[in-house]
């Protein structure tokens, strides 16, 4: 037997379908500002979003408005965290900095996403 | 990363204090969205909204008015569903229970939902989490009400009455209400286990009490069986279609109890039971039996047990039955077929179980040693077997028959019995060429061996070897005839010798006999030869048990007679006289008396008569010594040789007598031996484990008498093998 294991290329695929803006995205992210009432939109899909994260599972198995209109507005988060944390639903990788490691921190703390949760304070600590 | 970086922090960093009328704003918010999933009106409200209110709340620590909030709420709508529910009439109310159910179950999984914050951040122990808060409220306010309970219980016990009753039921509403017992529970299924459950068992046991009962009284032990087993598949379904599946074990114990554990002496014993299938070979029968009573503590050994004690039963009117016991072949074929039987039974009905084949087993033993002919029987058996018994089997069948004899000696206690008798037949096989052929003597011998080591057979083995040497030194004789001087003096008889190894042989009684002169000088010539070519041995002749032929001249015809040398002897004298008494015949031979007679009675006595007693008598009256014969001058007879049996086919009385009382010298040697071993190496031991040691060792040859094993340490005593302690009479001590 032997497995073979390519993550580099699965999450290089995964970070493309992200960015291809195609036909198959059922669900829409839009980061809206409440300052400039800019809003950025990121096109998603249902399936993998509900697999990646308890939050957004729960949102799809309940069938309110947001899975009725296939949209989430969300007004309390910047359009980079917002990016960098869809990013990480879809490849697996984040880049702590320490320009974005708070608010990743504060992000994944109210969206329950238990191992950002975790690099991130440990990230935090250090300094 | 290097050290110099500074983290940046976004400015709204620390949570405003959060005002009262703020919470209570947001309180009201999820209030309104919670009460509107309760009237599933769920679809316009936004997941994310409320999943921020629950977070800030939380996070500003006001979980508390969420939490006390949400139990307020759910205690109020579980109320409201009670009256709801309760109101149903008949069976409207268990579609009624089961749909407010299914909804209430899906609203507190989307309450779960929007609340997943404060369920994982807020609820902390002994706080139940958000879902379980639901369902104890559900329990508390609607299951367990004393309008719903006992109505729910019953119902549904009466659904399942009907079930097993024939009728049909709904699975799925079964399935559904009853797990509901389980989603309530909120550790351990106690709710499940408290209030269902233990109801369940109860209306089982009586259930099948009642039915076991009336059924085993009306119908036959087979019919009750197939119904056992009917039912114990349809409960086993019943736990995959409705119940939990921790119930599972639990119920089949309960229908094992009182379908099989209760019944299982009636089973047993009923007129149609475990016995008259015993008797009657019914195996699909006892098969499903012993499926049954498997399932059950204790209850393979009941069945074991009577199984058992029918083998022995059986077994034991075999080995004493008259016919049998006259008839050696007949009882060891009765017992090779009752083998089989048990054979086919244990394997088709029992499954081989090694517990059942080791108590036939035991069974085995314990009648075969009831009776002390079975040895005898048993080697008897084989020499008719071998004595031309298997020629129109073929190897397979021959195979079959040896591996049957071996499973039966196997369980004799008394091997050494058997062996003389064997060694005995044997011998006779082989000097009278009885023998139907020598490679199936050697496959019979070998399965001994296999079976007891080579000590058992190294006689056996060795009367073969002679015979083998015998043939080339009578060649070896031929040849020295024609050159030896002597040779041309005397007229030509055609002799044949048979040299056997003394201890080799079992020791036939030693009998005396005048030989004619020419055969006695043939007889010192042999001895020349042999004790010429080996040196150092010494030669007994041994002429009881040869054979000879005769040639008889009547006056019409002539008739070869093939006699025993004694036989021979006997007419021989008939050549100087034409009528001859016993005593005088007994003179004239220098034979015994005794086998005088039994010489001479198939002479007379046989289909072909060559001697007549003068004046005829009746034939059954005993011959005495002054019984006067002479040669019958009118026989008539077709063929040309005529055969006569030297002596009976089986032994006389005496003969078995004399085999026996050999066995227990033998023994006597074999436990002195067994002594002085145990003694060597123990050096000092008690009178008590001597006698058992030695009683171990010895096992796998006979079963000694504790008597004989006493006579023999006395025996040692007396020969200064051993000696007892002064101080200690039960301790004995090694002489070296």
């Amino acid at each position: 037997m032997e497995i073979y294991e390519n993550y580099q290329k699965f999450s290089n695929d995964l970070k493309n379908l992200l960015n291809s803006n195609d036909n198959f995205s059922d669900f829409q992210i839009v980061c809206r500002s409440i300052i400039s009432n800019k809003e950025t939109l990121f096109n998603c899909h249902k399936s993998i979003l509900s697999a990646r994260s308890d939050y957004f599972k729960s949102m799809f198995n309940s069938k309110m408005k947001e899975f009725h209109e296939g949209k989430l507005i969300l007004t309390d988060a910047s359009q980079g965290i917002v990016s960098e944390i869809i990013n990480y639903f879809y490849t697996g990788k984040i880049q702590l900095t320490s320009n974005n490691a708070i608010e990743i921190l504060i992000f994944s703390s109210k969206y329950l996403i238990d191992e950002l949760i975790q690099v991130s304070s440990d990230f935090v600590k250090k300094y | 990363m290097s050290r110099k970086m500074i983290l940046r922090v976004p400015k709204f960093q620390e949570p405003k204090r959060m005002e009262k009328s703020e919470a209570q704003r947001l309180w009201l918010l999820l209030k309104d969205a919670i009460v509107e999933v309760q009237h599933m009106n769920a679809s316009t409200l936004s997941f994310e909204e409320l999943y921020r209110s629950s977070y800030s709340l939380v996070i500003a620590k006001r979980g508390d008015i969420l939490y006390t909030g949400l139990e307020e709420v759910n205690n109020h709508h579980t109320k409201n569903l009670l009256d709801k529910i309760a109101q149903a009439v008949d069976e409207r109310f268990l579609i009624e229970l089961n749909s407010q159910w299914q909804q209430y179950k899906l609203q507190q999984i989307m309450i779960h939902d929007i609340l997943m914050y404060l369920d994982r951040m807020y609820v902390k122990e002994p706080q139940l989490k958000v879902f379980d808060l639901g369902m104890f409220k559900w329990k508390q306010n609607v299951l367990i009400h004393s309008q719903i309970n006992d109505r729910l219980v019953r119902m549904l016990l009466g659904l399942i009455h009907m079930e097993r009753n024939g009728e049909v039921i709904d699975g799925a509403l079964m399935k559904s209400l009853i797990q509901m017992y389980v989603d309530v529970s909120l550790k351990e299924k106690e709710t499940y286990k408290q209030e269902f459950e233990e109801r369940f068992l109860l209306a089982t046991s009586h259930f099948y009490k009642s039915e076991s009962n009336l059924f085993i009284t009306n119908n036959s032990c087979g019919a009750y069986l197939k119904k056992v087993e009917i039912r114990l598949i349809e409960e086993e379904a019943r736990i995959k279609q409705y119940l939990d599946e921790s119930t599972g074990p639990k119920l089949i114990k309960a229908c094992e109890d009182e379908l099989i554990a209760n019944h299982m002496q009636t089973m047993i014993e009923m007129e149609t039971g475990c016995r008259t299938m015993i008797q009657n070979d019914r195996f699909n029968e006892l098969k499903l039996m012993y499926r049954l009573f498997q399932r059950v503590e204790n209850g393979l050994v009941h069945l074991k047990n009577e199984f058992a004690g029918y083998v022995r039963n059986e077994g034991h009117k075999i080995v004493n039955q008259p016919e049998n016991l006259k008839d050696p072949n007949a009882l060891i074929t009765s017992l090779i077929e009752i083998r089989n039987r048990f054979e086919k039974t244990l394997s088709q009905s029992f499954a081989n179980n090694r517990d059942f084949i080791n108590s036939v087993n035991t069974a085995f033993e314990s009648f075969l040693n009831e009776n002390d002919k079975l040895s005898e029987s048993l080697a008897l058996f084989i020499d008719k077997k071998l004595r031309g018994g298997f020629k129109d089997s073929n190897d397979q069948e021959i195979d079959v028959i040896m591996n049957k004899v071996i499973l039966l000696f196997r369980f004799l206690s008394d091997k050494d019995v058997f062996k003389k008798f064997y060694e005995h037949y044997l011998a006779k096989r082989l000097l009278s060429g009885r023998s139907f052929s020598e490679d199936l003597e050697r496959t019979m011998i070998s399965k001994f061996k296999q079976e007891c080591g080579n000590q058992f057979t190294s006689k056996m083995e060795g009367m073969f070897t002679d015979m083998r040497l015998s043939k080339d030194a009578l060649d070896g004789f031929k040849n020295y005839l024609q050159t030896s001087v002597e040779m041309g003096k005397l007229p030509k008889i055609d002799m044949s010798v048979r040299v056997l190894t003394q201890g080799f042989w079992p020791t036939f009684p030693p009998h005396s006999c005048t030989l004619p002169p020419l055969l006695s000088q043939y007889c010192d010539l042999f001895t020349k030869y042999y004790c010429h070519a080996h040196t150092g041995r010494r030669i007994i002749w041994q002429t009881n048990i040869g054979t000879a032929e005769v040639t008889f001249r009547l006056p019409k015809k002539t008739h070869v007679l093939a006699l025993s040398t004694y036989q021979m002897l006997i007419m021989l004298l008939f050549n100087d006289a034409e009528k001859l008494s016993l005593k005088q015949m007994a003179a004239g031979t220098s034979i015994s008396f005794m086998d005088i007679q039994r010489s001479v009675k198939p002479l007379y006595s046989g289909k072909y008569k060559v001697l007549k007693r003068t004046p005829a008598v009746e034939k059954s009256k005993e011959l005495s010594e002054n019984d006067i014969f002479e040669l019958n001058l009118n026989l008539k007879c077709k063929l040309h040789r005529i055969k006569f049996a030297a002596t009976s086919q089986t032994d006389s009385e005496p003969e078995r007598q004399h085999t026996r009382q050999r066995v227990d010298e033998d023994r006597k040697i074999e436990i002195d031996a067994a002594i002085v071993r145990i003694m060597k190496s123990r050096k000092a031991l008690i009178h008590n484990d001597l006698i058992v040691e030695c009683t171990k060792q010895l096992s796998s040859r006979f079963v000694p008498q504790t008597s004989m094993i006493k006579k023999r340490i006395e025996n040692l005593i007396e020969r200064e093998y051993l000696e007892r302690f002064p101080d200690d009479r039960r301790r004995y001590r090694y002489l070296a």
